[in-house]
């Protein structure tokens, strides 16, 4: 977990991945899908609180060194609370079984990943700004398409990684063990 | 990791953590409650300033902060003078960057380690509902210290992978650099959780 933690923040300070078109996105959203997928809804969801704590404790771990409790009175404080939520929905459905289907880290990924993460942000981003939730979801079309391609990623990792070393994915293959025969 | 703290002896500096944060947090409270009032506003850009003033931050600190905050000011400003009357959007433009700066302050005036050390404290008397659901208090600090630590290891691994990246003349997608960096992370985190339990710590 704290390692997850640790990865989430790493994750953000790398150095933007120019991808197709040339817009630069930062990988953090990528850590916190990942870590819902790998580690299962508690673990995962409990990877990004450790996050949390230490970034309102006053460290720059955010994308871009950003930090301090200053990140939690801004208007993108729903976003990154909803990643708690987001990271353990990911878990939930990615590996609600073993070994994992592919249509459900797909599912997992994009609700979690993508749909929690906005339907947190966005009230924030409109109250805080007293802009209308549509006229908020407008704005942050710009970021959809980076999402998209950060959840298409999560999903091309976590397949081949649950397969070539399964040993983090304790929630599904506990799932497995504990309906089906013993191992 | 440089923590965005600024070591200083003001009485910001030496108030108790607790009372620091709950008077930040009430005043971020009414900054959202009282959003049309022009007087809470302007009572807590007053205690922004002076608070800057009084931590010995003073007023460059307090421009480096704003600096900082370029890029909200601009993601704030422009969408909002697109939907919204001008005068609406430097309300609340500056509403959020009051909230944003006393945040900030807690920051600078506040030690990693103290807050750290809050938490704990906070965290103790629930440590026996805690307890139910397999967490303690010294396992979540174990935790939180574990993280902090692990973040330069990580960048090490990152290094690493680049290095042997730019060895074989590969272009560093996005997939083939997370892909080892999972692995190596879990690896290490794995060995960690060894090196612990030979230690007697579950």
């Amino acid at each position: 977990m704290a390692m997850f933690a640790a990865l989430v923040a790493v994750l953000g300070q790398l150095p933007a991945i120019p991808l197709a078109g040339g817009v630069p996105i930062t990988l953090q959203t990528l850590g916190v899908m990942l870590a819902g997928a790998v580690l299962g809804p508690w673990r995962g969801a409990g990877a990004i609180v450790l996050l949390h704590l230490l970034v309102a404790a006053g460290l720059p771990l955010l994308a871009h060194g950003s930090g301090g409790l200053g990140v939690f009175a801004g208007p993108t404080a729903g976003f990154a609370l909803g990643w708690i939520p987001g990271a353990f929905l990911v878990g939930l459905i990615t590996q609600a079984s073993w070994p994992l289907r592919l249509w459900r880290t797909i599912t997992g990924t994009v609700l979690g990943g993508i749909l929690v993460v906005y339907a947190c942000g966005l009230p924030v981003m409109a109250f805080q700004l007293g802009l209308s939730l549509e006229q908020a979801l407008l704005l942050n079309l710009a970021f959809l398409p980076g999402d998209v391609i950060k959840a298409v990623i999560a999903i091309m990792l976590t397949q081949p990684l649950a397969r070539a070393y399964p040993a983090p994915f304790t929630h599904a293959r506990r799932r497995r063990t504990s309906h089906g025969p013993a191992r | 990791m440089i923590p965005l703290y600024r070591p200083g002896d003001s009485t910001l500096h030496r108030m108790p953590v607790g009372a620091k944060f709950l008077g930040i947090f009430l005043a971020a409270l009414a900054a959202s409650l009282f959003r049309e009032n022009l007087w809470v506003l302007l009572t807590i850009w007053t205690a922004v300033l002076s608070g800057y003033l009084f931590a010995g931050v003073g007023l460059r600190g307090l421009l480096a902060q704003l600096w900082r905050l370029k890029w909200l000011v601009v993601v704030l400003t422009v969408p909002q003078l697109i939907f919204l009357t001008p005068e609406e959007t430097g309300f609340n433009v500056s509403r959020v960057l009051a909230v944003v700066l006393l945040a900030a302050l807690f920051t600078l005036t506040t030690a990693t380690s103290d807050i750290l050390a809050a938490c704990e404290d906070a965290l103790r008397p629930i440590d026996r509902p805690l307890r139910r659901v397999g967490l303690s208090a010294e396992r979540i600090s174990l935790a939180l210290s574990l993280t902090i630590r692990s973040v330069p290891v990580i960048l090490s691994f990152y290094a690493e992978i680049r290095e042997a990246q730019r060895a074989r003349g590969m272009r560093p997608t996005p997939r083939a650099t997370v892909m080892p960096l999972l692995v190596m992370s879990l690896r290490h985190a794995e060995e960690t959780a060894e090196a612990l339990a030979a230690r007697g710590v579950r």
